[in-house]
């Protein structure tokens, strides 16, 4: 049990540090190692949770795709060579309050809200073939449409970002 | 550990994500806020579906799908960054400015 929760706390701390250095850096390269250890630390908690596929997922999409892909884009536009532009200070400072009231708001729902905790099901029904099912069956039209909108998003991606070969 | 904590820590990241999103001025670091806020939002999905859902399969089903719009979200926006540096050789946030006039 102590083993446990000193994992977790772990995972917790490396989701916070790494989304704290993920909004605070200036230099692009610290934002992006910070989402990457910040997703880390949530495909843990994923895990303990009770969902090794979903973190599963997020290990291989979340940080084995869009954090590379980040990391092209980050080369591609030369974002690590061009001096990083500062803050104004006004707009951090506002920025800072507009979410920090939102926190203040959510800590203020959480604590004015009790929520229904039921318990949780037997191992069977966190199996992965129940997944399976249930994107094939109950939520066949959700998976279909999500298949059509990747690919719209591939075919968008390539038109927008390939260069116009037709002569001037 | 208890649902209110998991959604404590979710709102954290929220907030982490909403403060890169609006202060940043490097767009690619816009999106990596972007990314926190989805993320916050997965991690809420599966605390609820840990703690207070009699059929857990619904929410993994939401944060798969979650994951992938995120994957879609983040080609258009990369393209549209790579374009947009390739004409204006920059990606400020607050140079591109030709709406406001």
């Amino acid at each position: 049990m102590t083993v446990e929760l000193i994992v977790v706390s772990l995972f917790v701390v490396l989701a916070v540090a790494g989304g704290v250095m993920a909004a605070r850096s200036r230099q692009i390269l610290y934002n992006i190692i910070g989402l990457g250890i910040s997703l880390f630390g949530i495909a843990g908690l994923f895990l303990q949770l009770g969902s090794p596929f979903v973190a599963a997922m997020q290990l291989l999409i979340y940080i084995g795709g869009i954090v590379v892909a980040i990391v092209f884009a980050m080369m591609l536009s030369m974002a690590m060579t061009i001096d990083p532009p500062a803050r104004s200070l006004p707009k951090t400072i506002f920025a800072a309050i507009g979410s920090g009231l939102f926190l203040a708001g959510l800590v203020g729902l959480l604590n004015n809200t009790t929520f229904e905790t039921r318990p949780t099901a037997g191992d069977e029904a966190w199996a992965v073939s129940r997944i399976g099912n249930a994107l094939l069956e109950h939520y066949n039209l959700v998976f279909e449409t999500l298949s059509v909108v990747l690919l719209l998003a591939i075919i968008g991606a390539i038109l927008i970002a390939r260069r116009d070969r037709t002569p001037a | 550990m208890t649902l209110e904590m998991y959604l404590l820590l979710s709102a954290v990241l929220f907030s982490l994500g909403l403060f890169a999103a609006l202060s940043q001025r490097n767009l690619i670091a816009v999106l990596i806020g972007v990314e926190l806020m989805m993320n916050a939002a997965s991690l809420n999905f599966m605390a609820f579906n840990r703690f207070s859902v009699t059929d857990p399969a619904t929410g993994q089903v939401f944060v798969l799908i979650i994951i992938g719009l995120a994957a879609a979200e983040v080609a258009i926006f990369l393209s549209i960054i790579l374009n947009l540096y390739r004409q204006r050789h920059t990606i400020d946030a607050e140079s591109i400015t030709e709406l406001r006039r």
